[in-house]
């Protein structure tokens, strides 16, 4: 079989994985269009180093076209540098209830929250691609502990942000 | 267990990555604390929230055409030709697994019948039991080398009860099950293409065979055919 039939046979059915994770990380459906194309076409100038399972493989590739093609256009938005991982250190995991009401939320609102977080990527790729802990540990290129804090730590902080709008939209029927 | 630890293990509880001693441990916890089985629940819960009302981005087609292997090749063409070289390697990869004999066709038929009755008969109908798409697909994709279109059609009266995996004609395939009524509606799901449309059935079960984007939709079912032949519109026709 040839390479371009393997490929087209082994990665492209993962593009709408590929495409979900960059139309997350980048928040916008045009830019992640480019940058799936970027990164489709780096899998497959790299595909002989495929080994094992390809979705990972791929969405690793799309995260770093993500990263660089932030890092070209938007770099003020990655500014999450040191600082971001000094905060991420210094929340106590364990405190801070996990609510609440995600599922009376409005679909549009919890997108939104989402949308906002920093380290959006792990809950993506867990919850939405049902990716393990390893896997994203592996795509992301740090260690399982911290996809563990990453993934708590977005959690307490999407738990808060749904919280807010909550009392926000109570706030305003009652008026 | 100390209740930090407790603490510090729900996510990884929730997201079914805790060995079995620990869980077993942590179960003991929760089934003793009240205030941490609260926890649990919203952390539950806010998980299941995301998975149901999270988008999910699904890429634009355009961008799947764009990028099939003929636009990816190395050497430069002009514009034009792109299309045209899209659908001759469409056209010859799929010359290239029609090529099957009969007889495997056959054999493949009773295979998935077989697999369909198994099923029924026993209680390894469904692997993952849901009628969101968005936990199915991934639940598959992540399981096979391949991502199988998975869509509920409830609104057209096939609701999707959730999926499993099978092994059928050599290859691991993506199992889709339906309901229609009292009926049970199996869809194989697996890259490649072959005959289309030629009515099949046996032992009082119709199959209906098509092929879509690259994937091969076969439905097994003990529904009428037209009612299957619905199905298998829909199927072919979201991608």
């Amino acid at each position: 079989m040839t390479d371009r039939r393997r490929f087209e046979q082994q990665v492209l059915p993962h593009i709408d994985a590929a495409f979900n994770l960059a139309r997350w990380l980048t928040r916008n459906d045009h830019d992640a269009e480019d940058v799936v194309q970027d990164a489709m076409l780096r899998a497959y100038r790299h595909f002989e180093g495929l080994r094992g399972e390809a979705r990972p493989w791929l969405l690793a590739i799309v995260r770093n076209a993500c990263f660089s093609w932030m890092q070209r256009n938007r770099p003020a938005e990655l500014a999450t540098g040191p600082d971001a991982e000094a905060a991420e250190a210094a929340t106590a995991p364990a405190d801070g209830p996990e609510a609440l009401l995600a599922r009376e939320l409005d679909r549009r609102m919890l997108n939104e929250a989402i949308a906002a977080l920093p380290f959006r990527e792990v809950l993506i790729l867990r919850e939405l691609e049902d990716l393990s802990y390893r896997e994203i540990a592996r795509i992301a290129n740090v260690p399982i502990g911290t996809v563990m804090s990453r993934l708590a730590r977005a959690r307490r902080l999407l738990a808060e942000s749904v919280r807010v709008i909550a009392v926000a939209s109570r706030l305003q029927t009652e008026k | 267990m100390k209740p930090e630890e407790a603490a510090r293990l729900l996510h990884a509880y929730v997201d079914r990555e805790l060995d079995a001693a620990k869980s077993l441990e942590l179960e003991a916890q929760l089934a003793a604390d009240p205030a941490l089985r609260e926890r649990f629940e919203r952390l539950r819960d806010l998980s299941a929230g995301i998975r149901e009302k999270a988008d999910y981005h699904a890429a634009p087609s355009s961008l799947a055409e764009r990028l099939s292997a003929a636009s990816i090749a190395p050497r430069r063409a002009p514009r034009w030709i792109l299309p045209v070289a899209a659908a001759a390697l469409v056209a010859s990869l799929a010359a290239g697994i029609v090529l099957v004999r009969p007889g495997d066709e056959e054999a493949l038929l009773r295979e998935m019948v077989a697999s369909h009755v198994r099923s029924t008969l026993g209680n390894r109908l469904i692997d993952v039991a849901s009628s969101d798409q968005h936990t199915v697909k991934p639940w598959l994709s992540a399981r096979l080398p391949f991502s199988p279109p998975v869509a509920d059609f409830s609104q057209e009266g096939f609701e999707l009860a959730g999926a499993r995996l099978d092994y059928v004609g050599g290859h691991p395939v993506a199992v889709l099950v339906y309901k229609r009524r009292q009926h049970l509606i199996d869809a194989f799901i697996w890259p490649g293409s072959g005959p289309r449309d030629s009515a099949y059935s046996r032992d009082g079960f119709n199959v209906e065979r098509s092929s879509a984007e690259g994937m091969r939709i076969c439905l097994v079912s003990d529904l009428n055919r037209n009612e299957l032949s619905d199905l298998a519109r829909l199927l072919t026709a979201r991608r």
